[in-house]
C-alpha cells in the first residue's frame, strides 16, 4: 500500500478546499502527522507497491520522502501560528494547495515509471502555483506567471528527454518496462546517442525546476513572493524532487557506461549555478531573495557533487538532506522577520538580536549552518564534495568552487550581520509565540544531530542510494 | 513513403507557418486548434495496430488538444477583452521567413538521426523538431502573454508527435496523465492570464518586469 | 504548326471574353444584371476608333509603353500550350525568357508612367515595381520545384499533354500549395482584388490603373488588350494545374480547358466580390504567403523525392 502515502494527502487536500478555516488548520497538521507515520512505516517495512510498473520504493526516494514528511509536519505546525497572525484571504485555497503539493511531491519520490515521474513533477508545479499567488499582489502575480511558464516549458523539455530515452530503447531493440529500475538493469543495451540526448534534455528540464543556472530565473521571484511556509516547502523539498529526476536518470547513464558524459554536464551546470548565485548574493537587498539564491548555490553544489561521483556523490547526498532541513528552517524564520518588520528589504530590518531574540537564535543558527560552518552537515557535505573533486583531479573547477563559496559566505555574512545587529527603530509587530520558533529549532537540531549520529537504518539507506550512483568511500 | 501521414504532417508544418504570420489572437488560436486536431490524428493513420483503447485515447486527445484547450484560451480572451494584437518583438515578415528557414533546418537536421520507429514517415521527425523550435520562437518573439501560452502548446504538440512513435508500447493511462497535466497547466495559465489582465489591464509581458536580480 | 498558330489567335480572341466573366460574377454578387459578356470587345472597338491625346511634356517612351506591353503579352501567349496542345514556340529555358518578357512589358509600362511626370503615376509605378519582386521570388521557387519534378525547363514540358497530371502524381499534396501560390501571383500580377482594385476611382489607392490614366484611344486599347492576354496566360496555367486530365480527343480537351478556365475566372470574380482590398502595407504579407507556400511545397517535395 505504498500508494496510500500520496493518496491520503490528496484526499484531505481536496477536502480542505471545501471546509471552513477552523477545520482546515487542524486538518493540515493531522495530515502532516499521518503522512509522517505512513512514510516511516513504508521506509521500515519496504512494502510492495500495488502498481509495480509505475511505483517503487527506492533508497533515494525514501530519503527524499522522509525529509519531505518531517519538513511538512513541522511546517504545518508553524503554518497554524503563521496563519493566525498574517492576513491571507482565501485560506482554504492555501491549505488545499499545500496538501495537494505534498501529495504530488510524495508521488515524485515513489514513482518509478519515467513518464509517471514527469507527470508527478509537472503536477508539483501546478499544485504550488496557487501558493505563490497567495498574497494577491501584482508582484506575486508576476512571480506566479514566471514560475508556471518557465517551469512548464522547462519540464516540457524533460518530457522530450523521457521520450528520447524510449526511442533509445527502440533503437537498441530493448523490450523492457519504461521504468527507471528496469532501464538501469538493461542500460548497456540502450542506444548511446539517443540516451545522451535524452539525458541532456532531462537535465535541462528538471534542472529548470531544480533551479540550476541559467534556468533559475523563476526561483528567487517565486521564493520571495510566496508566503514563508510555502517558500520553505518550495526550497526545502520541491528542489529535491526535481533533483530526484536527474539523479535517477544519471543512474541509467552510469549503468550504461556514459558516466563521464553526464558527470561533465552536471559539473558544468553546478559550477555555473554556484557562480551565478555568488554574484547575486553579494549585492542582494532582500533577505528572502538572499535565501533563494543560497538555494541555487546549494543545488549547484549538489549537482557538482553528483557529477564528480565517488566521495562527491556522498557529499551531495549529505548536502541534499541538510540543505532541506536548514533552508526550510531559515525560510520559516524569514517569515517571522517579515511579520515583525513588515518589509522584505534588508535595510528596513536590524537589531534582530535585541528585538526578536528567539527568532534571532533560529536565524543565526540557520545562517551558520547554511554557510557551511562546522559543526553542521553542510560543512561535511561540502568538504566531501571538494575532497571528491580533488581525488578525481578537477583542480580548476575545485578552485572556482572554493572561491565562489568564500564569496558567498562573505556576502551572506555581511547581510546576516546587518539584519542581526544594525541599529533599527522599527516597532516589532509580532509576539514570538512558541509554535513560531520551535519548528525551526527542531529542524536545526535534527541537522545537528545527524552530523554526529546517524541511525544505522538511515545510514544504510543513504549508502545504498549513494552506491547506486557509484559513489561512496 | 506513407501518403496520408505525410499529407497530414505537411498540414502541421503549414500551420507553423501560418501561426508565425498571424497577427491576431483569435486567428492564432484557430491555427493552434487546427494543429492540435491534425497532430492528434497522426497515430490513427500512421499504421500501428490500434486497439479499442488506443482509438478511444486518440479521440480523447483530439478532443482535448483540438477543442478543450483552444476554447479554454479563447474564453480567457473573450472574458477579459484583451487587445487582439499579438505584439511581436520579431515582425511578421521576418517571422514567416524564419519559419521557412526553420523548416529547412529541421529537414536537414533530422537526416542526421535515424531510428527505426521514426522512419515510418520522412516528415515525422522534421515536423516534430519544427514544432518544438517554433513553439520556443513564439515564446521568445511575442510579448503578448497569450501568444506565449500558445507557443507552449505548440511545443507540447511537437513532443506529442515524437511520443506517437512509441505509443505502441506506452500505456495509455500514462499518456492520458501527461495530457491531463498539460490541460491543467493551460487552465492554470488561463486563470493567471485573467488575473494579469485584471491587475495590469493588459497582457503585455513588458509590464511583468519589476522582479529582477 | 498551323494548328498551334490558330490556337494562339484563338487565345487572343478569347481573352477579352473571359475577362468579362469576372465582371458578370461580380454583378451577380452585387444583385445586378451586369454588362454583356462581349463588353470588352465593344470597349476595345470603341477605343480603337478614337484618336490619342498626348501631353506636351511626354516623349516617345510614353507612346512606346502600350505597344511594348501588348507585344510582350502577345509574345508570351506564343509559348502557352493552349489546352495542352503544343505551343507555337518552345525551347529549353523558354520559361526564363517568358518571365523576363513579362518583366520587359512591366518595365515599359512603368517607364511610360514615369514619363508623364505626374506624382500619382510615379506612386503607382513605385508600387508596381515593388510588389512583383516578391511575386518573382515565388515564381522562381515554383520553377525550381517543376524543374526538380520534370527535369525540364520549358513551359510546354510542364503543361502540355499529360504532364500536369504526372506532376500531381509525383509531388502529391504540395502541388495544392503551388496552385494556391500561383493563384495569389495571378491576383497580384494582374492587379486584381485584394492586391489592387481595377474598378477603383481613387488615385491614391491605385496601383496599375493609376499608371495608365494619361493613356487614351488606341493606346489605352493596347494596354487593355495586353492585360487581358496576360491574365489569360496566368489563368490558363492555373487551369491546367487544377484540371490536369486529358482525354486524347481534341474537341473534348478544348471543352475541358474552357471549363477549367471558366472556373479560374469565376474564382477571381468570387474573390473580388467577397474580399476587400488589402491596406497597402498588408499586401507584401499576402504576397509573402504565396512565397512561403511555394517554398514550403518545394522543400517538402524535395524531402519526398529522396
Amino acid at each position: 500500500m505504498v500508494e496510500f502515502v500520496f493518496l491520503s494527502p490528496f484526499v484531505t487536500g481536496v477536502i480542505a478546499f471545501f471546509i471552513p478555516r477552523h477545520l482546515g488548520r487542524p486538518l493540515l497538521v493531522f495530515t502532516g502527522a499521518l503522512h509522517l507515520v505512513l512514510s516511516v512505516l513504508v521506509w521500515l517495512r519496504q512494502p510492495e507497491p500495488l502498481f509495480k510498473s509505475y511505483f517503487a520504493v527506492t533508497p533515494e526516494g525514501m530519503l527524499s520522502l522522509l525529509v519531505i514528511s518531517l519538513l511538512f509536519f513541522l511546517i504545518s505546525i508553524y503554518t497554524i501560528g503563521y496563519l493566525k497572525v498574517s492576513d491571507i484571504k482565501s485560506e482554504h485555497i492555501f491549505t488545499g494547495s499545500m496538501l495537494l503539493f505534498l501529495s504530488t511531491m510524495t508521488m515524485v519520490t515513489l514513482s518509478d515509471h519515467i513518464m509517471v515521474m514527469w507527470i508527478a513533477i509537472e503536477a508539483t508545479t501546478l499544485a504550488s502555483a496557487p501558493l505563490i499567488y497567495t498574497h494577491r499582489t501584482s508582484v506575486s502575480l508576476e512571480a506566479t506567471w514566471k514560475y508556471v511558464l518557465i517551469c512548464s516549458v522547462g519540464i516540457a523539455m524533460a518530457l522530450l528527454g523521457s521520450v528520447l530515452i524510449t526511442i533509445s530503447m527502440d533503437v537498441g531493440n530493448v523490450d523492457a518496462p519504461v521504468s527507471f529500475s528496469a532501464l538501469t538493469a538493461v542500460a548497456t543495451r540502450l542506444d548511446p546517442m539517443w540516451l545522451k540526448a535524452g539525458f541532456a534534455f532531462i537535465l535541462v528540464g528538471y534542472g529548470t525546476k531544480m533551479g540550476l543556472a541559467p534556468m533559475h530565473t523563476w526561483l528567487p521571484d517565486a521564493h520571495s513572493e510566496a508566503p514563508s511556509p510555502a517558500s520553505a516547502l518550495l526550497s526545502g523539498v520541491l528542489l529535491n524532487c526535481a533533483y530526484l529526476g536527474i539523479f535517477k536518470t544519471n543512474k541509467i547513464m552510469l549503468a550504461a557506461g556514459l558516466g563521464d558524459f553526464s558527470g561533465l554536464i552536471l559539473m558544468g551546470f553546478g559550477l555555473i549555478s554556484i557562480l551565478a548565485a555568488s554574484t547575486f548574493i553579494l549585492k542582494q537587498t532582500e533577505y528572502k531573495r538572499l535565501l533563494a539564491y543560497s538555494s541555487i548555490e546549494n543545488m549547484g553544489i549538489i549537482a557538482f557533487g553528483t557529477g564528480v561521483g565517488g566521495l562527491g556523490a556522498y557529499g551531495a547526498m549529505l548536502c541534499l538532506i541538510h540543505h532541506s532541513l536548514i533552508k526550510s528552517s531559515l525560510f520559516l524564520t524569514s517569515g517571522n522577520i517579515l511579520l515583525g518588520y513588515g518589509s522584505r528589504l534588508i535595510e528596513k530590518t536590524g537589531s534582530l538580536a535585541n528585538r526578536m531574540p528567539r527568532t534571532f537564535v533560529a536565524f543565526f543558527g540557520g545562517f551558520t549552518a547554511i554557510s557551511g560552518l562546522p559543526p553542521f552537515g553542510i560543512f561535511i557535505g561540502e568538504l566531501f564534495v571538494i575532497l571528491g573533486a580533488f581525488k578525481a583531479g578537477h583542480y580548476i573547477s575545485v578552485t572556482v568552487l572554493v572561491v565562489s563559496l568564500c564569496a558567498i559566505f562573505a556576502g551572506f555574512a555581511n547581510q546576516a550581520m546587518r539584519i542581526s545587529f544594525n541599529m533599527s527603530e522599527v516597532t516589532i509587530g509580532l509576539t514570538e509565540k512558541a509554535n513560531l520558533v520551535w519548528p525551526q529549532y527542531v529542524l536545526l537540531l535534527t541537522s545537528l544531530v545527524l552530523c554526529f549520529w546517524i541511525p544505522d537504518t538511515l545510514y544504510q539507506t543513504i549508502m545504498s542510494a549513494v552506491t547506486s550512483v557509484e559513489g561512496g568511500f | 513513403m506513407n501518403i496520408p501521414v505525410d499529407l497530414t504532417l505537411s498540414l502541421v508544418l503549414l500551420s507553423v507557418l501560418f501561426s508565425f504570420g498571424s497577427s491576431r489572437l483569435p486567428g492564432l488560436i484557430k491555427v493552434i486548434a487546427f494543429q492540435g486536431v491534425v497532430v492528434s490524428i497522426v497515430p490513427l493513420i500512421i499504421g500501428h495496430d490500434m486497439t479499442a483503447g488506443g482509438i478511444l485515447f486518440t479521440l480523447a486527445t483530439l478532443m482535448i488538444r483540438g477543442i478543450v484547450i483552444p476554447f479554454c484560451i479563447y474564453f480567457a480572451i473573450k472574458k477579459v477583452a484583451i487587445r487582439r494584437e499579438v505584439e511581436p518583438i520579431v515582425g511578421y515578415h521576418a517571422s514567416v521567413l524564419a519559419g521557412l528557414g526553420l523548416i529547412v533546418a529541421a529537414m536537414v537536421v533530422s537526416h542526421r538521426f535515424n531510428a527505426p520507429s521514426i522512419s515510418a514517415s520522412v516528415l515525422l521527425l522534421p515536423t516534430a523538431i519544427a514544432l518544438l523550435v517554433a513553439g520556443m520562437f513564439l515564446l521568445m518573439a511575442r510579448r503578448n502573454a497569450i501568444a506565449m501560452v500558445l507557443g507552449y502548446i505548440m511545443m507540447e504538440n511537437g513532443i506529442y508527435l515524437v511520443g506517437t512513435t512509441f505509443s505502441v508500447r506506452a500505456l495509455h493511462i500514462v499518456e492520458f496523465g501527461i495530457l491531463l497535466d498539460v490541460l491543467a497547466g493551460v487552465m492554470i495559465m488561463a486563470v493567471i492570464l485573467q488575473n494579469i489582465k485584471q491587475t495590469f489591464d493588459d497582457v503585455d509581458t513588458a509590464l511583468l518586469r519589476t522582479l529582477k536580480e | 504548326m498551323i494548328q498551334s498558330i490558330l490556337l494562339w489567335v484563338l487565345a487572343m480572341l478569347l481573352a477579352p471574353f473571359f475577362s468579362a466573366v469576372i465582371l458578370k460574377v461580380k454583378a451577380f454578387f452585387g444583385g445586378k444584371k451586369g454588362p454583356p459578356l462581349l463588353i470588352n470587345y465593344y470597349t476595345l472597338a470603341k477605343l480603337f476608333k478614337k484618336g490619342s491625346v498626348y501631353s506636351t511634356s511626354t516623349t516617345f517612351i510614353f507612346k512606346l509603353g502600350p505597344m511594348i506591353s501588348l507585344g510582350a503579352a502577345v509574345t508570351v501567349l506564343l509559348f502557352l500550350p493552349f489546352a495542352g496542345q503544343p505551343p507555337v514556340f518552345s525551347f529549353r529555358g523558354d520559361l526564363l525568357f517568358i518571365l523576363y518578357l513579362l518583366g520587359l512589358g512591366r518595365f515599359f509600362t512603368i517607364a511610360a508612367a514615369m514619363d508623364t511626370a505626374s506624382p500619382f503615376e510615379g506612386m503607382g509605378a513605385a508600387r508596381e515595381a515593388y510588389f512583383p519582386i516578391i511575386c518573382e521570388a515565388t515564381l522562381f521557387m515554383i520553377l525550381i520545384l517543376f524543374y526538380v519534378l520534370t527535369g525540364e525547363l520549358s513551359l510546354a514540358a510542364y503543361f502540355s499533354g499529360t504532364q500536369p497530371f504526372g506532376m500531381w502524381q509525383m509531388a502529391g499534396s504540395p502541388m495544392l500549395f503551388v496552385v494556391i501560390a500561383f493563384f495569389i501571383i495571378l491576383l497580384a500580377e494582374n492587379s486584381r482584388v485584394p492586391v489592387d482594385d481595377p474598378a477603383t476611382h481613387l488615385e491614391l489607392t491605385m496601383i496599375h490603373e493609376v499608371m495608365v490614366l494619361d493613356h487614351s484611344g488606341p493606346d489605352l486599347g493596347f494596354i487593355e488588350l495586353g492585360s487581358f492576354c496576360k491574365l489569360f496566360f496566368y489563368a490558363s496555367i492555373v487551369a491546367r494545374l487544377i484540371i490536369p486530365f486529358e482525354s486524347g480527343y481534341m474537341a473534348l480537351d478544348l471543352c475541358l480547358f474552357a471549363a477549367s478556365l471558366l472556373i479560374v475566372y469565376m474564382a477571381v470574380g468570387v474573390m473580388e466580390s467577397v474580399m476587400a482590398r488589402y491596406r497597402m502595407d498588408r499586401v507584401p504579407k499576402f504576397l509573402l504567403t504565396s512565397f512561403a507556400l511555394a517554398f514550403f511545397a518545394t522543400v517538402i517535395t524535395l524531402e519526398f523525392l529522396k
